[in-house]
């Protein structure tokens, strides 16, 4: 059996979750192609995905054992240009954070390259590929409109107070809370420019399921401290690496 | 002595108004300032409703907000008891702040002038209540509002 991650607590299970592929992750939200591929702003929705000229077909490629090997995914098979979506998640219980991005998306899906920072995480890949990879991202429990933010730059935010309304800061205020409608919507693509129509994100999760879903240990939910046995684990992956670095001369 | 009032997450205007509001009407309060990350500046483009920026109305006394409340100090009047405020205030808090708050006695609002408050305003040109109530990029008024006790 595969072990993702040790720990008995809620937390933990979380994180297993995440990262185990078998896991289907539920879906909280609905939301349409040409909203994610809005947000992504990469391209206009219906227009074209821009590829490589020639086409692959009539390129006289050198032979590859590796090409023979590997089937391409879809977006590497039409030569469509890498991209990206970055996440940012604030450290207020949200689902998911950095790391255990980098170690989900690893696991689930092919031809993606995976960047992790403090409080940001990037992934590129093939256009079509990436607009799929994003639409699962936003639609399941990988995100909530309130404390995951999409933000392609200007990043900060990810450890500051919440606003009142549970919103994360964001300095291009992206993804904006409607009073009116309880629903956060996102009136900028990914890098800050204005969308001509805000795309409805949905509703806030409550601190409740928040705190159900959370993959970050906290004092005051639950405390990395009292998981003991991921911290046994830890504990012996440290010496195991301290004994195992050690080289006298 | 001030009070300073941390809440754990930061206010917007309608909370902000009735916060100054209860917090005004406290036996004991002398002064109070809002501290905060700044409120985006006016834009005309801007869809009214995601607007943030408004006036407050606090005794009848109208305050355009210039900032997100993040903090609020308290200075507490000599005559009396800081503890007593400090109670007061907890329990307003404890009612409109309802995610939870700090809140610390100490000395938080400065009571001496700068070298950068002698320079703007000249030597012994502006009054003590006003020492500390703005930071020396701002002009005074558009920083202090002065509401007249009943």
């Amino acid at each position: 059996m595969v072990q993702y991650y040790p720990g008995t607590t809620q937390v933990a299970q979380n994180r297993r979750n995440f990262t185990d592929p078998n896991y289907k992750l539920e879906k909280l939200r609905e939301i349409s192609d040409e909203s994610v591929v809005k947000i992504l702003g990469h391209r206009a929705p219906g227009e074209e995905y821009k590829s490589v000229h020639p086409p692959l077909d009539e390129m006289d490629e050198p032979d590859d054992y590796i090409r023979e090997i590997v089937e391409p995914i879809d977006g590497a098979k039409a030569g469509d240009r890498v991209r990206y979506i970055q996440f940012v998640d604030s450290m207020y219980f949200a689902p998911a954070q950095p790391y255990l991005r980098s170690r989900s998306y690893l696991n689930r899906y092919r031809g993606v390259d995976a960047g992790t920072l403090s409080g940001r995480q990037i992934i590129e890949a093939r256009e079509r590929d990436l607009e799929r990879i994003s639409k699962e991202l936003l639609e399941t429990e990988y995100f909530d409109p309130a404390r995951t933010g999409i933000r392609g730059k200007s990043v900060h935010g990810h450890s500051l107070r919440l606003d009142e309304n549970g919103v994360m800061f964001d300095m291009l205020r992206r993804q904006v809370f409607n009073k009116q409608t309880g629903k956060v919507e996102m009136v900028k693509d990914q890098i800050g420019k204005e969308l001509d129509e805000p795309v409805v994100l949905g509703e806030p999760l409550d601190e409740e399921t928040l705190k159900s879903k959370t993959t970050i240990y906290r004092v005051d939910g639950e405390a990395y401290k009292d998981d003991k046995d991921a911290v046994e684990i830890l504990h012996k992956i440290h010496v195991t690496r301290s004994e195992g670095g050690f080289c006298p001369e | 002595m001030d009070l300073q009032v941390f809440p754990h997450r930061i206010l917007g205007s309608d909370r902000t108004e009735m916060l100054l509001n209860e917090i005004e009407a406290l036996d004991g309060v002398k002064r109070t300032i809002i501290q905060g990350p700044r409120l985006p500046p006016e834009d005309p483009n801007e869809n009214p409703k995601y607007a943030e920026r408004r006036v407050i109305n606090v005794h009848g006394k109208e305050i355009d907000l210039k900032v997100k409340t993040g903090r609020i100090f308290i200075d507490v009047s000599d005559d009396f008891d800081v503890s007593e405020v400090k109670d007061n205030i907890d329990e307003v808090c404890r009612e409109l702040l309802p995610f939870g708050f700090d809140i610390d006695i100490g000395k938080f609002i400065r009571t001496q002038k700068t070298v950068s408050d002698n320079i703007k305003y000249g030597n012994g040109n502006i009054p003590d209540e006003l020492i500390g109530m703005t930071d020396q990029s701002a002009k005074l008024k558009d920083r202090v509002t002065i509401l007249k006790r009943g």
